[in-house]
């Protein structure tokens, strides 16, 4: 048994240690020693430092196999989202008022589209079915002449569903409608081509990679018609389109953690694998538990689980100290279990039960016994503490 | 941002729930309302309550409290039963107050408890 004082992170998928080796390329701009400057004054020191920002643009644009230019940095996904689906939608105004989305989204991405509603667009909520997978049939049938955005995110953080990002974006551009893809789960850790896919925006961040938080970036397709209006204005930075100054060792952090993912990424996604494998091995015979989403077409980093009869506060604690996710957007004012998973037809006693099991490169096997061992006994503590239910 | 929603003491009786559990009695109560439910077992000899055991499906403060209740009211005059308020026990736990609703179930099954533990000693 472990040392119950002892903290075991199985929670990845909100968000990841920073690789010493980018907290290195990181510090070396900003100390006094290092290259601090301003990367829009026109003097030698500011220069260098737009050097460094070239160079980490390029590590990102390696890694999505994309240019450069096509990249505007961000403070993270959530406003990589906010800039493609507003700055989209307010840019193809004219065109058409009809957007797109899923219900198992990320709030990142229903709040701007709810956002869009009060603007007066009209959004179409599309459901998924009981994996979590959208039917590409359901989309075909809900895009209108006036569609002008699809948003569909590539893995779903809170059941590592796997979208068929491909296959959308071929039917997006059949339509002429933007496709835009929230990759915060996915940049780094699934092959991401750029070049081949058909996706118009992509959101990603860096503190889901091992990277630090506060700097993200959205990819802006090279193409007629795409295009988003800006949310910021001042300074005139990234072509007007997300101005500030620029993070540099933000920047430079992002870069180092994209080299750093392009390297190992099939290494990691075996890694993940073996755990999420190893996991599930282990707590599947347990009655009434059940997968949220599907195995064969989900992230291995990623294992939402629910159990019937549990109620799902007490299960969180009784795994301490495993720090997982709730399947409810939990804190002790809401117990309001998951849109998501409701949205896969859980009923909300399921949903409330749910964990979430995150795994990253730091994840043992060993951590993965020690979860194991305390989901098997926080489910029994609880079963044997509960009154049966009357008939 | 997020703090710790339990304070020690509900960590510790939601970690060690001694009285959890049944007692072969025909002093037993099941009530379940507001998404929470509890049944509760007692024993007792000339007005005093001997024994009390619980089981319960809730929160870690619902089940805090129940274990308080139990462990608290162990060797107290039965009557006492008919007048308990979980007033105490949401203070000395800082239970949310959105959570009055589920911890006020335990204080209905108590009282239910008193009334059955009441209509015994008179036969």
């Amino acid at each position: 048994m472990t040392d119950r004082g002892q903290m075991i992170y199985l929670d990845y998928a909100a968000s990841t240690p920073v690789d010493p080796w980018v907290v290195e390329a990181m510090t070396a701009l900003m100390t006094a020693d290092g290259n601090y400057s301003n990367p829009s004054s026109t003097h030698a020191a500011g220069r260098r430092s737009v050097e460094y920002i070239a160079h980490a643009a390029g590590q990102l644009a390696s890694l999505l196999n994309t240019t450069e230019d096509t990249l505007v940095w961000t403070s993270g996904a959530t406003e990589s989202d906010n800039l493609a689906i507003l700055g989209a939608a307010h840019y193809r105004r004219e065109r058409g008022q009809h957007l797109i989305t899923m219900r198992t989204e990320h709030k990142a991405v229903t709040d701007p589209f709810s956002e869009l509603e009060k603007q007066g667009f009209e959004v179409t909520y599309l459901d998924p079915d009981a994996n979590g997978l959208l039917d590409i049939e359901t989309l075909r049938a809900a895009i209108r002449e006036d569609t002008q955005l699809v948003s569909i995110m590539h893995v779903n953080n809170e059941t590592g569903i796997i979208q068929d990002i491909q296959s959308i974006g071929a039917l997006c551009r059949a339509n002429d409608t933007l496709f835009h893809v929230d990759a915060a789960q996915s940049c780094g850790k699934l092959p991401i081509d750029l070049e081949a896919l058909p996706v118009d925006l992509m959101s990603v961040t860096a503190h889901k990679m091992y990277g630090p938080k506060g700097i993200g970036a959205l990819y802006i397709a090279d193409r007629k018609g795409v295009h988003v209006e800006p949310l910021l204005f001042g300074g005139g930075q990234q072509r007007k389109l997300r101005p500030g100054t620029l993070p540099a060792q933000q920047i430079v952090g992002f870069g180092a953690t994209a080299a750093i993912a392009q390297s190992r990424i099939n290494e990691d996604f075996r890694h993940l694998t073996v755990l999420r494998d190893r996991m599930w091995a282990g707590i599947r015979d347990i009655p009434g538990v059940t997968v949220n989403g599907d195995i064969a077409n989900g992230f291995p980093g990623i294992l939402n689980v629910s159990v019937e009869d549990i109620e799902g506060e007490s299960l969180l604690l009784a795994l301490e100290p495993l720090c997982v996710a709730t399947g409810s957007a939990c804190n002790s004012k809401s117990q309001e279990p998951s849109y998501v998973l409701r949205a896969l037809g859980l009923s909300d006693a399921l949903a409330q039960s749910a964990i979430r099991f995150s795994f990253g490169r730091p994840t043992t096997a060993a951590d993965v016994n020690v979860a194991i061992e305390l989901y098997r006994n926080g489910v029994g503590k609880l079963r044997h503490l509960a009154p049966g239910r009357a008939a | 941002m997020s703090s710790d929603p339990y304070s020690a003491e509900v960590r510790a009786l939601f970690a060690g729930p001694e009285h959890g559990g049944v007692l072969d009695s025909p002093l037993c109560v099941a009530v379940e309302d507001q998404g929470v439910r509890i049944s509760l077992f007692a024993t007792a000899e000339e007005g005093i309550v001997t024994g009390l055991r619980f089981q319960a499906w809730g929160c870690p403060h619902f089940i805090a409290a129940a274990e308080a209740f139990c462990a608290e009211s162990e060797g107290r005059a039965a009557r006492e039963l008919l007048e308990f308020s979980v007033s105490g026990l949401m203070q000395s736990l800082s239970v949310p107050v959105e959570k009055s609703g589920r911890i006020l179930v335990l204080e209905d099954a108590v009282r239910s408890l008193g009334s059955i533990v009441r209509g015994t000693s008179k036969h």
